[in-house]
């Protein structure tokens, strides 16, 4: 197989999802039928190429000089795409359901679906100013998926996220022009590309440099001081905050930290540097701080995106470790953490979507009327908790693991933040799942009584979830070592 | 001598001679004869530009083979030829895209005036890229001067008699600092020839003398051409004659004329003083200073503007600073940055001016952010080539503001102690940048109800409706996209025309 | 194939799942129908409630004598599948397993024959028992595990599946009390995973080895942080054993929870604690790399102010099931003493006092079931004169209460015995005189809180007689046979330990002399 798929799957949606508004669709099931196979045929070409791994890269063009748009693929890229090319398929089939009352749907799965593409795009990216191209597309094709409601909450809530990502992006751009000046090539190489030679004595330049880049790109990431945009794009319909804020756009943001540390700076430099502990510090709080936050907060959907600010801290914690095992960790975390979010918030959108609910006070009784929804929200909760036989206790051992074994006694303050975040979770997952079930003995079920399990287009992606919850916290050997080897080729 | 190296010398002529002509004309005849000439001088520097890229050197022409320092010489080279081409596509795009307003805002009567004055200005602007006498450039400088006050009064209202009176004082002082500069250094060297200049300042530089008189010439023509190009603090001319003129002008004003005297002062740097001598007086970093000031402190007022034209105006001065930064970072890699900006950034401030017309034609021709809420749906085509010229403003891959802004940042990396500054500056200004663009992007696709529409007594505007601006419109959008995607050869084109130029 | 000594976790756990996915699926019938009556349905009818009953029932006594089978057939391991890498699902049986196994199998059943008839009057049957198997089974699992992350596995589990029993009738103070029973559970829980992540870097292994498993060489220059690692254990497990400073989910739990529920919360799951703190010092740490430090100090002072404190709280509280929470809290502290002193005396003594606490505080639990039961009294004061109606359950309850307090030849003198030598020998300075002292102190108190029930039950006074009269207790008498045997078992046990100790003694003193 040649590299040349990797073009196709990242323009197959770009070029096909483009057009979706202008195409004559009779009814909306054609629509459906259309984007559904664009994205899965991007899926399937996607596995094939990620079954297959195409040696060398292919360059789509060239913008200056040396620098080109290219793009190969390679083992962090492969987990990246793999998570996005097996969860969009899924969400798709969520989101014809959901999307029904929401409107406008021709332009939100035009963007939908280009989003597909651009994030893929992220994911294969081979050099830093492709990835940096990409990085900035997402920020713009997902700017109409925020604004969707086009009430007056979403259009500040676009515009926060705009102001947020191109200012991150801007600062991130410093570090791309640092690795292109400094770096013997911009291609992504395990270890890093400084060129020790070209540094001199400047040290200290590029810890500065690095912390603007590591904070430029944590943006999307929703890193402490940058993380207010994330609930409040919470507005935007549910598979947009399930897919896109869950996962995709932010775990981009996280991926880009990755790249930006261990294939470009390369952690010899920087571990034990201040700049380490600066940004080390920061994902720390953040942990608790996305918690806390998420325990204060009583609109369901903004208290996911809370925790979502607070779990992407455990991936970029893992990241600030600067060694083999807390990349190690920070990939499965990724991973399952992209499992589990998705999947409360799939609850939460079929909660929102029968029940036009929002706030946490209101589901009371819940369980006992969406019993399977809730079980599954219960099971999501424990496994975001850390609850061992769930996949979110693997990551958390990972990441701890990593933390010990760095011997960086900031790392140990990290491991605590863990737990405690973990506690923080208990608080706010649980307590959503006791009300939902125990609402009390005076409670009258009568006020909810047209409250129902969604039909199989939700359920199906919520149970596919769920087994994967259990399968990948008790067999999560086969992945952790395949992260393992992907991670060994740093040092 | 080949024939189509006459073609600068006849490309000044003809613009010059056709004002003249335009005056005794009625409106329409004297816009059709603009047109055609700024499309033949457009072909021609074409021509020029391919020969000089053949030829792969410089050449001088005498007007009238009397040699220097008698005669006057114009010089050509890859730089002077490929700007002049970028210039008369822009100012034809500017044109077609301001014909409507034009016959709307300007008295009948006037209408052939402005094409006189639009035709000097051309006619100077070549003449200030081409010549290679200092004096020559003096006397364009302040013909290009008086056209475009023209060009600002035009619109008979009060703010634009106002504005063009500041712009008047402000550019007058500039050219008289300009005037001062050119006689120091005729004192010092006995010549106005550039390159004659040049020799004698090096001989000057490396014995040591005169050390002071050359430092503060050099300063004067700074200053000058500084104010006269509205670099931060000299800009408060800039936005209420950007703002409130007739939209050809304003795009040509803020695409061109700066850009006119910014290549003059490059000229200056290059030609007249030699760079080594610039880099090592502190006058670059006087320059970078400014520029950043201005990168700042334009994007902040543009923030606080609640006028889209005035707002796209201080966001002039942004850009202004940016060109100045990349002088002041005294280094080729930063000269061609800032050559590339002169270019990106005229192709994508009079898109933006164009299409903020086209916006506000469809808000009943209100500029207040207020009446603007929804406007990208009424008219699609402004709509989206204001998002294009505003996402290469923040710098978005694939526009023509992100390779400007990657190469301003290479160039910084270059030179150790500004790095950071400039790439902080970078940084502060492109979100700075996003706040002001972003929100109005965002205002123009914030929905509005039919009725508020109706009751407001806003229109759709169909593509149709308004041919030569959605062709200008198209054109510059793909212009910007050239800019953006296919830049290695542009930039390629300025490097060896930048070797050419000393 | 020693596969089958998990038949004990997997059949409860199964058939409990099965009971919670009918009970449930009943209330989506009764909510479905759009009725809108209060949820709690009473309606379970006769031969219903029988064949659930009799489903329990058997379930329990099966699984109960496949546990202490599987617990007496000698030292068993079993792998079941990998965690991660080298991280496996382990169980092995020994010494430790047994003893906890066979006590917390005795107690369930005897509590779950009990509950029969005490559930009747909280409702929602199928949903108590169903978690009850599912603890059960988590529980047999926890005393089987073979190394310290199956352990936490199902100590995490254990928290999750018997916090319902706590919020079992749904009422506000029911809800608030299991969110600050899984709020202290899990922050204990967590702590204790924080010192595992160190102990897994530091150890050759988590699997349970007599002595620990710590590697020296890699702990050498990293003692602080271990010790710091251990001590975040011994705390946090401590949360489970109701130790300072995490105990005050007990109290608040044990008064809403459903008596049987108390009873097996504070004789059997508040061991869970117990068991992972002793797991962790004596088979992964080793007592000999916390002895002489810090830690080993103030976990002794911290048990020994729980000690104290525990009973004068106790002593002050006027809510029987809630001075019952407080005496757990003094007693598990006296367990957690015994450990803290690293000596097999106080070791023996600790492992003593385990089996009996969990006997004699079950017993007192049930008892004060019995009171709400028959005559609704939850405060003491209202018990007046009660042993003139229910002589039979008063006199077991004085039986038990005398075990506690320490009086021989009843049990809890026995280990309280060991417990006080324990101390004396140990070489621990000051605490090796203050601590007995401190044990003697919170006896007295022990006799203070507990013995007042049996002598004003027995003599009420002229004036609560007349009193009585009045608050129409007249109907009250002794409860049903099934509870009343339970019961009688139980605190009949409480003190027949005491008085033939020695097959006990000995084989725990064989254990602690293989394990130091």
């Amino acid at each position: 197989m040649n590299a040349g798929i990797m073009v196709a799957v990242i323009l197959l949606p770009i070029i096909f999802g483009a057009p979706i508004p202008l195409l004559p669709f009779k009814t909306r099931k054609q629509m459906a039928v259309y984007v559904e196979s664009i994205v899965l045929i991007t899926s399937i070409l996607a596995w094939m190429m990620l079954f297959s791994q195409p040696e060398g890269s292919f360059i789509l063009f060239r913008f200056t000089g040396n620098l080109s748009v290219s793009f190969r693929l390679d083992g962090l890229g492969t987990v990246f795409a793999g998570i996005v090319s097996v969860l969009w398929p899924l969400a798709t089939l969520y989101s014809f359901e959901y999307m029904k009352h929401e409107g406008h749907e021709k332009y939100f799965f035009m963007f939908y679906v280009i989003t597909y593409g651009v994030t893929l795009g992220i994911a294969l990216a081979e050099d830093i100013l492709t990835m940096y191209f990409f990085y900035e597309m997402l920020g713009l094709v997902t700017l109409p998926l925020i604004m969707h409601t086009l009430t007056r909450e979403a259009i500040l809530a676009s515009r926060t996220y705009l102001y947020y990502s191109l200012g991150g992006a801007a600062f991130a751009f410093i570090g791309m022009i640092f690795i292109l000046t400094y770096g013997t090539t911009s291609v992504f190489t395990p270890g890093g590309v400084i060129d020790l030679a070209r540094l001199g004595d400047k040290k200290d330049f590029l810890l500065v440099i690095y912390v603007f880049c590591f904070c430029g790109f944590s943006v999307k990431a929703a890193m402490f001081p940058f993380s207010s945009w994330l609930p409040k794009a919470g507005v935007a319909p549910t598979p947009v905050t399930a897919l896109l804020h869950a996962v995709a756009v932010v775990k981009a943001g996280a991926f880009t930290v990755m790249r930006v540390t261990y294939y470009s700076f390369g952690t010899e430099l920087l571990r034990g540097s201040w700049a380490q502990t600066v940004v080390l510090g920061l994902t720390v709080f953040t942990i608790v701080y996305g918690c806390s936050r998420a325990l204060k907060e009583t609109h369901l959907k903004r208290r996911l995106a809370w925790s979502t600010v607070s779990n992407l801290s455990y991936i970029l914690f893992g990241v600030a470790l600067m060694t083999p095992l807390g990349f190690v960790g920070a990939m499965s975390h990724m991973i399952f953490h992209a499992v589990m979010k998705i999947c409360s918030f799939f609850c939460a959108g079929a909660v929102i979507y029968k029940s036009g609910r929002n706030y946490i006070h209101e589901l009371r009784g819940f369980g006992r009327r969406m019993p399977k929804v809730f079980v599954i929200f219960t099971i999501s909760g424990m496994a975001l908790m850390g609850v061992p036989g769930l996949c979110g206790f693997i990551s958390k051992w990972n990441l701890a693991k990593a933390a010990v074994q760095s011997e960086n006694p900031l790392a140990y303050v990290g491991i605590a933040a863990l737990l405690v975040s973990a506690i923080l979770t208990a608080l706010y997952m649980l307590t959503i799942s006791v009300r939902a079930f125990f609402p009390g003995r005076d409670f009258d079920y009568g006020t909810i009584s047209d409250v129902e399990d969604p039909n199989w287009m939700m359920m199906l992606p919520l149970v596919i979830f769920v087994i994967a919850m259990f399968v990948f916290g008790l067999h999560s050997e086969p992945i952790v070592a395949a992260l393992e080897s992907i991670a060994s080729i740093m040092n | 001598m080949q024939f189509v190296q006459n073609f600068p010398f006849i490309t000044i002529i003809l613009s010059l001679f056709s004002g003249p002509l335009s005056s005794i004309l009625d409106g329409k005849k004297a816009k059709k004869i603009n047109l055609a000439v700024i499309t033949v001088i457009a072909l021609m520097s074409c021509a020029v530009l391919g020969f000089v890229i053949r030829s792969g050197a410089p050449y001088v022409y005498m007007m009238g083979h009397f040699p220097a320092p008698w005669g006057n010489e114009i010089r050509v080279g890859v730089l002077e030829a490929s700007m002049a081409v970028i210039f008369c596509i822009i100012m034809l795009l500017c044109m077609l895209g301001g014909v409507y307003e034009r016959e709307e805002e300007l008295e009948e009567t006037k209408q052939n005036l402005y094409y006189v004055m639009v035709n000097l200005l051309l006619c100077s602007l070549l003449a200030l890229i081409y010549t290679n006498d200092l004096f020559t450039a003096y006397v364009f400088v302040e013909i290009n001067t008086i056209s475009a006050c023209g060009l600002i009064m035009i619109r008979q209202n009060g703010r634009t008699l106002e504005a063009a009176t500041r712009y008047m004082i402000m550019s007058l002082l500039g050219s008289g600092l300009l005037l001062l500069g050119i006689c120091f250094l005729y004192d010092l060297t006995g010549h106005l020839l550039m390159s004659n200049i040049q020799e004698q300042v090096a001989i000057l530089h490396q014995t040591g003398m005169y050390n002071i008189p050359l430092l503060v010439s050099l300063g004067l023509m700074s200053v000058g051409l500084a104010i006269k190009s509205a670099l931060f603090p000299f800009h408060s001319w800039l936005p209420d004659a950007y703002g409130y003129s007739t939209l050809s002008s304003a795009a040509i004003l803020s695409s061109l004329v700066s850009k006119g005297y910014i290549f003059l002062l490059a000229k200056i740097f290059y030609r007249v003083v030699g760079f080594d001598m610039v880099r090592d007086s502190k006058v670059v970093n006087v320059l970078f200073v400014f520029g950043i000031a201005g990168m700042i402190m334009g994007s902040v007022s543009a923030i606080q503007e609640n006028n889209i034209r005035r707002m796209i105006a201080y966001s002039s001065v942004a850009q202004i600073g940016y060109i100045y930064m990349g002088f002041g970072l005294g280094t080729t890699a930063g000269v061609i940055a800032s050559i590339y900006h002169i270019v990106s950034h005229a192709a994508t401030k009079s898109l933006l001016f164009v299409a903020a017309s086209g916006i506000t034609d469809a808000s009943g021709d209100s500029t207040r952010f207020q009446d603007l809420t929804g406007a990208g749906y009424r008219n699609k085509l402004a709509g989206v080539a204001f998002t294009v010229g505003s996402l290469s403003m923040v710098g978005i891959p694939m526009f023509s503001g992100f390779i400007s802004k990657l190469l301003f940042a290479q160039a910084g990396m270059e030179s150790s102690h500004k790095l950071l500054l400039t790439l902080i500056a970078l940084a502060i200004s492109t979100i700075l940048n996003a706040l002001y663009f972003m929100k109005t992007v965002i205002r123009i696709y914030t929905p509005v109800s039919r009725a508020a529409i109706r009751k407001k007594g806003f229109r759709n505007i169909t593509m149709k409706e308004n041919k030569q601006k959605s062709a200008a419109l198209v054109c510059f959008i793909i212009l910007n996209l050239i800019l953006g995607l296919c830049s290695e050869p542009i930039i390629a084109l300025f490097r060896s025309g930048l070797e050419m130029f000393s | 194939m020693n596969g089958w000594i998990l038949l004990p976790v997997i059949l409860p756990v199964l058939s409990g799942i099965f009971l919670l996915l009918t009970s449930f699926r009943e209330h989506l019938g009764k909510t479905g129908s759009g009725s809108g009556l209060s949820a709690v349905g009473n309606g379970m009818d006769e031969p219903e409630r029988h064949r659930l009953h009799l489903l329990t029932c058997t379930v329990l006594v099966i699984s109960a004598i496949l546990a202490v089978t599987a617990a007496f057939s000698g030292e068993k391991s079993v792998t079941l599948f990998y965690l991660m890498k080298d991280i496996p699902i382990y169980f092995h049986i020994d010494g430790i397993s047994r003893i906890f196994v066979t006590f917390t199998s005795l107690v369930w059943v005897a509590v779950g024959i009990y509950a029969f008839v005490y559930m009747k009057h909280e409702g929602e049957e199928k949903r108590f028992f169903g978690f009850y198997l599912l603890v059960y089974g988590v529980l047999v699992a926890l005393d089987f595990a073979g190394n310290l992350v199956t352990l936490y596995f199902f100590y995490e589990l254990m928290t999750l599946t018997s916090a319902p029993m706590v919020l079992h009738n749904g009422s506000r103070e029911a809800i608030m009390a299991a969110l600050k029973y899984l709020f202290y559970s899990l922050c204990g829980a967590y702590m204790g995973l924080f010192g595992m992540f160190f102990l897994y870097r530091y150890c050759d292994t988590l699997t349970f080895m007599p002595g620990g498993t710590l590697n020296p060489a890699l702990a050498q220059d990293h003692r602080t942080i271990l010790l710091i690692a251990v001590f975040a254990m011994l705390v946090g497990f401590g949360a489970k054993a109701g130790m300072l400073p995490l105990h005050a989910w007990l109290p608040a739990a044990h008064p809403v929870a459903p008596s049987p529920a108390s009873a097996v919360f504070s004789g059997i799951v508040v061991k869970g604690g117990v068991l992972a703190a002793l797991r962790t010092v004596y088979y992964v740490v080793g007592p000999d790399f916390i002895r002489g430090t810090w830690v080993q100090t103030t976990w002794m002072v911290l048990a020994l102010i729980t000690v104290f404190m525990g009973s004068m709280l106790a002593y002050r509280e006027p809510v029987f099931k809630k001075r019952l929470a407080y005496s757990t809290v003094s007693q598990i502290s006296y367990i957690l003493f015994g450990l803290s002193l690293l000596t097999p005396t106080g070791m023996t003594g600790a492992l003593l006092h385990t089996v009996f606490h969990a006997i004699i505080k079950s017993t007192l639990f049930l008892t004060a079931g019995v009171f709400i039961f028959e005559c609704g009294k939850t405060r003491v004061e209202e018990l007046h004169g009660i042993g003139k109606r229910m002589p039979k359950t008063l006199w077991c309850y004085t039986f038990a209460s005398l075990a506690l307090v320490g009086i021989p030849p009843a049990s809890g003198f026995v280990s309280k015995w060991y417990l006080a030598q324990g101390a004396l020998g140990a070489d621990v300075g000051v605490f090796g005189w203050l601590g007995p002292a401190v044990l003697l102190i919170s006896a007295l108190l022990t006799a203070g809180y507990l013995l007042p029930v049996t002598m004003k039950g027995f003599f009420p006074g002229k004036e609560a007689g007349d009193a009585e009269v009045h608050s129409g207790t007249e109907a009250v008498k002794e409860p049903s046979a099934k509870m009343l045997v339970p019961l009688a078992v139980l605190a009949a046990l409480s003190v027949i330990l005491g008085i033939l100790p020695n097959p006990l003694i000995n084989y725990i003193s064989q254990l602690v002399s293989g394990l130091m």
